[in-house]
């Protein structure tokens, strides 16, 4: 564990450009992709939780079983509409980043989606009651709930980080694990393992778990600003 | 004001039924029963929040303007006075005075650019009077606006109320269980029992001598 740590410590300063590729390469992919799922699922999630309507039900029972999607299969389905033989191949998706962002983005949406309609389902029935007390709209009632909803965007946002960070079936699957194109962390950790380089998988884990303290830091200072 | 007959059910039990009334303005009805005798339903069909059984119009002359206060008060993530200015029309330098004022006569003038979240439940409720009363509604409900307030912060809001009543030339149904509240504020009390209305007319007549035998009883265990 101390050599793993050191050697991490090591890494990061080597300028190691593989070492540095794979960092940026997990950056882009985990920043775009839930990035993406955020602006997809904030808004479905806040409707499915504003107001009831017909077939709501249906929706949050289809996007639960969604929530519990196991990478592999999303991976496989990406795999097989991306590969040579997909109905998707004309995009030229496979073993790219962006077909691993398009991978995530189908993973974290619906934990987005689920995190924010079970809060908002929960405080908008006295905020709905209340705005039309004041005879206030549809729109600006709709606008409320976003503004009390501001923390659990930002925590969902956090949620789907980790877990585009923490990913590892189906990006291994659509990207390949190429190494100066599509490696992350997370495979280069499982490569490393296999080849028996258990100090430097470690050391891998210990920079990825240090980048995820970073950015949830930050996370935490914006929360801690907007409480202000 | 008129409002129709209606009836409320859930699940086969018939809540409320309401059998009419005509309302006049400038006159506070005070809405007086125990627990699950349908006072709440009333107020929330009256608002609008809640459909009655039949989808039909529940006023024949429905009122140009409606406000209303959930017994739950709610206060929203944002600085008290903006809390308030989220009632007026647009935030110009008379609609800020106004909801000043109406911070004052709450006794919340000291926490106006703190966050609504952060206020006891007794100052949400009085924020929510507040911010009710920035608009010039016809009709008013208000449901037990007063129910977290201590006794002096219970004769403000009274007093602002009856002044807005005055003002407005408002019709004001509010909910209490408060008898003495009811005797101070009212100019009619509605009584309801098992969700039907039981028995109305004036304070002093229905409470001092109450006739119908449900209201005795309610008079007496309320007045223990």
């Amino acid at each position: 564990m101390r050599t793993a740590f050191f050697k991490a410590i090591e890494l990061l300063f080597s300028g190691n450009a593989q070492l540095l590729n794979i960092i940026t390469v997990t950056l882009k992919m985990g920043l775009s992709s839930s990035v993406l799922a955020l602006l997809i699922g904030t808004p479905l999630g806040i409707l499915l939780g504003c107001y009831p309507f017909r077939s709501r039900q249906l929706l949050v029972i289809m996007n639960r079983t969604l929530m519990g999607l196991p990478p592999v299969v999303c991976g496989l389905i990406c795999y097989m509409l991306f590969s040579g033989v997909g109905p998707l191949r004309h995009l030229k998706l496979l073993y790219t980043v962006k077909g691993m962002i398009i991978a995530q983005v189908i993973l974290i949406t619906p934990l987005i989606i689920g995190n924010l309609e079970s809060f908002v389902s929960a405080i908008s029935p006295q905020i709905r009651e209340t705005a039309a007390g004041l005879g206030l709209s549809k729109g600006i009632t709709i606008l409320l709930i976003m503004n009390e909803s501001r923390y659990q965007i930002l925590s969902a946002y956090l949620f789907g980080l980790g877990r585009a960070f923490a990913e590892v079936g189906a990006i291994s699957m659509v990207g390949g694990a190429i190494a100066y194109k599509t490696n992350v962390m997370t495979t280069a950790i499982m490569n490393y393992s296999n080849m028996g380089d258990f100090s430097l998988a470690l050391a891998l884990g210990i920079i990825l778990f240090g980048i995820s303290l970073c950015l949830n830091t930050i996370a935490a200072a914006i929360h801690w600003r907007l409480n202000q | 004001m008129k409002i129709n007959p209606f009836t409320k059910t859930y699940k086969k039990t018939t809540v409320l039924s309401f059998p009419g009334i005509t309302l006049k303005r400038g006159t506070i009805y005070t809405v007086i029963g125990a627990n699950g005798s349908g006072k709440s339903t009333f107020a929330r069909i009256l608002s609008g929040t809640l459909t009655p059984d039949r989808k039909e119009a529940v006023f024949s002359s429905p009122p140009a303007s409606a406000g209303y206060m959930p017994q739950k008060s709610f206060a929203f993530r944002m600085s008290v006075l903006n809390n308030v200015l989220l009632n007026g029309s647009r935030v110009s330098a008379s609609e800020r005075a106004k909801a000043a004022e109406l911070l004052n006569s709450v006794g919340l003038t000291a926490l106006a650019e703190h966050n609504g979240c952060q206020l006891s439940g007794g100052e949400t409720a009085r924020l929510a009077l507040a911010r009710l009363l920035m608009k010039p509604y016809e009709l008013l409900i208000l449901d037990e606006p007063t129910a977290s307030l201590d006794i002096a912060s219970t004769l403000q809001a009274e007093q602002l109320i009856r002044q807005y009543c005055k003002n407005e030339n408002a019709c004001i149904i509010l909910i209490t269980h408060n008898l003495k509240q009811a005797q101070r504020i009212s100019d009619q009390i509605l009584f309801f029992k098992s969700g039907s209305l039981a028995d109305y007319g004036e304070p002093d007549s229905l409470l001092n001598c109450p006739q119908n035998p449900a209201l005795r009883e309610f008079v007496e265990f309320y007045s223990l």
